[in-house]
């Protein structure tokens, strides 16, 4: 997986140029949003990811099926990225599954989420807890420690 | 140069954490602002978030004054002014500035000079300029240019942020901009500002000054479907040349203070119904005293010693806008469907307006309130992967009161969007739009014109771009007929009688070494059937790159010289240069060389109704030195 990204990513630059008109929706963003979630759920969980986004929009399940196998459901899920404001209560228990959000705040308030890709100062971040970490049993590898918090 | 870039990322990949190197280019390609890019609105200029950091652009006009077909100047009250090319107009109706969705131009005079001219950006995020457009998409009022400014975004900064600046003139700003984030979804972003203006100038011995000062504030806090905007500003500053037949006022004084709200709403899963509210409320005092007597032009009268005007004039008036908006995307096969609705209201209150011989002038004109409803609707056909076709039309309903007739007026565009390989891409479009007179337009409007019409704009524009590797090459062409234009003479608003036409053309290129090093270049040419009184061709070359912890930037704009009733106006070469220190990623600070040869645009003035001209530098010859702290 991190070899197809890396080869992706690669390709990317081979051919970057300059675009004459956008006229189709604009996905690279989220083209990157979904190749760090990639590099970040296969480093956490070593069987087949099968990932659910709630409320996943069109442009997201498009870009994010090139890299994950899409559950539409929660419970058939084992990493759940939550992007965007929903009720917490309507997903599924997180026993045998990883949470991963998009809001530091949510991160550090409800120990379900394990670490979470957010912007501060103009700048994305990416954070792991160390204890739900260890409670979990992941092991990152050695280039996620600068991610990791002591919490 | 690919391979030496190809090679140093491979290095980087393989020797660096790939996480890292995609952090990066996370940030790299959000600061390149494309998200809100709609092409089908017209010909695009994007000053991204990455553009503006590098060039250390710090007021709206510092990107203005680039733009081709399109000329900034200094009016007579001291106001930056914008005018289609070789024209200079005293206030711009046919510029639409939006703030996110709302649109904040006066209630008055449509023009955004004197409340949001001149706008900071240390709150902005990216600048979208349209050519062409005609309020189709957002069921505003209409335009020819329309200035789509984006703010920074809470959930992106979620951090505090000062900035400042100060020039050799004495002019200096203070900002402070704060935001936050919350677990519920909810984000806020709060920005102020203060700015002393400084300008100076020098006219038959007589020191003319525009100096003041002007707060600016910008609250946004919203969710993921809910946006509230309100912004507020005020300015108090003096004349400049102002309105006296000599142009030199003994004293006068200019204070205008602008709020809004603006509530937006978005419906349905995929957001598609989208709600929009707003108020805007607008309070503006003007007065000025000069013995040789005052150019008011409802107020001027003709004896056999000639014209005379008060020697004392004041007025204190106040602008209701409110707006209803709501509008519904959707697809049926290859079709992208858009339909709005809007409402929208204005009202003009004039709370005193007095002069040396009449305390109490009232009001110039019965016209004191007017109700829009527009109705528009837009279909984008996608007939083949490669060609797109958009067509659209608006209705729009005028509701007056006083003598100005009820009248409908309809507005439509046809267009395509051919992108027949990568490499090569045509736009091309049909625009005919009206634009009616403002409350400004009809008080001064001249006595022997009985009504004064909107003015009506048919223009086709064509667009090719031709990309290569880090190369983009992009030449335009337009042409212009303006019908019953609006034309302010030295005692009051006319429609000119005539067409009026002009061409331009616009070659565009720019080359991008790496991601942090890029020169620009951009030349226009243009024609008009009129005489001059501005500029007609220009064009710019600008660099920008870093190396380490500096970034260094300049540009040279130039702007063609002309002659007007015996006057010669001079080529104008307004070169800067700057360079600028990050200490860390969050404080930096630089320092920017302005108008290097002093060969500053112009911008005419007359004096006596006309009889006779001058022209003043638009700007001055500085130095500003700035730091930027985010923590």
């Amino acid at each position: 997986m991190k070899v197809f990204i890396l080869l992706l990513t690669l390709l990317s630059f081979i051919f970057a140029e300059n675009y004459t008109f956008l006229v189709q929706p604009y996905s690279k963003e989220v083209e990157l949003e979904a190749k760090i979630i990639a590099e970040i759920a296969t480093a956490s969980l070593h069987s087949k990811i099968k990932l659910f986004i709630p409320q996943i929009s069109e442009m997201e399940e498009k870009v994010y099926s090139k890299y994950f196998t899409l559950s539409p459901k929660c419970e058939d899920a084992n990493f759940v990225f939550i992007n965007k404001n929903i009720e917490e209560e309507s997903l599924c228990d997180n026993a045998s599954r990883l949470f991963f959000t998009n809001n530091y705040r949510k991160l550090l308030a409800n120990d379900k989420y394990f670490g979470a890709l957010f912007w501060n100062k103009s700048r994305p971040n990416i954070v792991f807890s160390k204890k739900r970490l260890e409670a979990k049993a992941i092991i990152l590898p050695k280039t996620f420690e600068q991610f990791i918090e002591i919490f | 140069m690919k391979i030496i870039v190809l090679l140093g990322l491979l290095g980087s990949l393989l020797f660096s954490d790939s996480l890292d190197a995609l952090l990066q280019e996370y940030k790299s390609t959000s600061d390149n602002s494309l998200r809100t890019v709609n092409e089908k609105m017209g010909h695009v200029m994007i000053y991204s978030q990455k553009e503006i950091r590098l060039m250390h652009y710090t007021k709206l006009n510092d990107i203005l004054k680039e733009l081709p077909l399109f000329n900034i100047n200094t009016n007579q009250i001291g106001l930056t002014n914008y005018s289609l090319t070789g024209s200079k107009t005293t206030t711009s109706g046919f510029f639409r500035f939006f703030i996110n969705d709302h649109e904040i131009s006066s209630g008055y005079d449509q023009s955004t000079s004197l409340s949001w001219g001149d706008l900071p950006l240390d709150f902005v995020d990216h600048v979208e300029i349209y050519y062409g457009e005609s309020s189709f998409s957002f069921g505003n009022e209409t335009g020819i240019y329309f200035v789509r400014i984006y703010t920074k975004s809470a959930l992106k900064e979620n951090s505090s942020e000062i900035n400042s600046w100060i020039t050799s003139t004495g002019a200096n700003s203070q900002s402070f901009t704060n935001s936050a984030s919350f677990e519920n979804g909810w984000s806020y972003l709060m920005f102020f500002n203060q700015e002393e203006v400084k300008k100076t100038t020098i006219h038959n011995g007589q020191k003319l000054n525009s100096n003041g000062i002007k707060h600016y504030m910008y609250v946004d806090v919203g969710n993921d479907t809910t946006k509230v905007n309100v912004g507020y500003t005020d300015v108090s500053k003096n004349n400049y040349t102002g309105l006296s037949f000599d142009a030199m006022p003994t004293s006068g004084e200019s204070l205008s203070t602008d709020f809004f709200i603006n509530y937006t709403h978005y419906f349905l899963d995929d957001k598609s119904l989208k709600a929009n509210l707003s108020v805007d409320a607008n309070n503006r005092s003007y007065d000025e005293t000069n013995v040789q007597g005052i150019a008011i032009a409802p107020l001027i009268t003709f004896s056999q010693f000639g014209p005379s005007g008060p020697n004392r004039y004041s007025e204190d008036l106040r602008f209701i806008k409110t707006n209803a908006y709501l509008s519904k995307s959707f697809d049926v096969e290859n079709n992208s469907f858009i339909t709005a609705i809007n409402i929208k209201n204005k009202t003009y209150d004039v709370q005193n307006r007095e002069s040396d011989t009449n305390s109490n002038i009232g009001r110039f004109s019965p016209f004191d309130e007017e109700t829009i409803s527009s109705l528009l609707l837009q279909d984008s056909y996608k007939l083949r992967d490669d060609l797109i076709l958009v067509a659209n039309t608006k209705l729009d309903y005028y509701d007056r009161n006083a003598y100005l007739k009820d009248n409908s007026e309809t507005l439509l565009r046809v267009g395509a969007i051919y992108t027949p390989t990568e490499n090569w891409g045509f736009k091309s479009f049909y625009t005919q739009t009206k634009l009616a007179p403002s409350f400004y337009n009809i008080d001064y409007t001249n006595k022997n014109t009985l009504k004064l019409k909107s003015q009506e704009y048919r223009f086709y524009t064509l667009e090719g771009v031709y990309t290569q590797g880090d190369s983009k090459f992009g030449i335009t062409y337009d042409h212009v007929n303006i019908d019953d234009f609006i034309y302010l003479t030295p005692i009051g608003f006319i429609n000119v009688d005539h067409t009026i036409s002009t061409e331009g053309l616009i070659f565009d290129y720019e080359y991008s070494f790496t991601d942090r090093d890029k020169i620009h270049l951009n030349y226009f040419t243009s024609t008009l059937s009129e005489s001059v009184t501005n500029s007609t061709k220009g064009g710019y070359i600008k660099y920008m790159g870093g190396y380490q912890k500096f970034d260094y930037f300049t540009s040279l704009i130039y702007r063609n010289g002309y002659d007007y009733l015996g006057l010669s106006i001079p080529d104008s070469f307004d070169m800067s240069l700057g360079i600028a220190y990050h200490f860390t990623k969050d404080l930096s600070c630089s320092i920017k060389a302005n108008n290097i040869f002093d060969r500053s645009t112009k911008s005419l003035y007359f004096t006596n109704l006309g009889m006779n001209f001058f022209a003043l530098d638009d700007n001055e010859r500085s130095v500003t030195f700035s730091f930027r702290w985010v923590f």
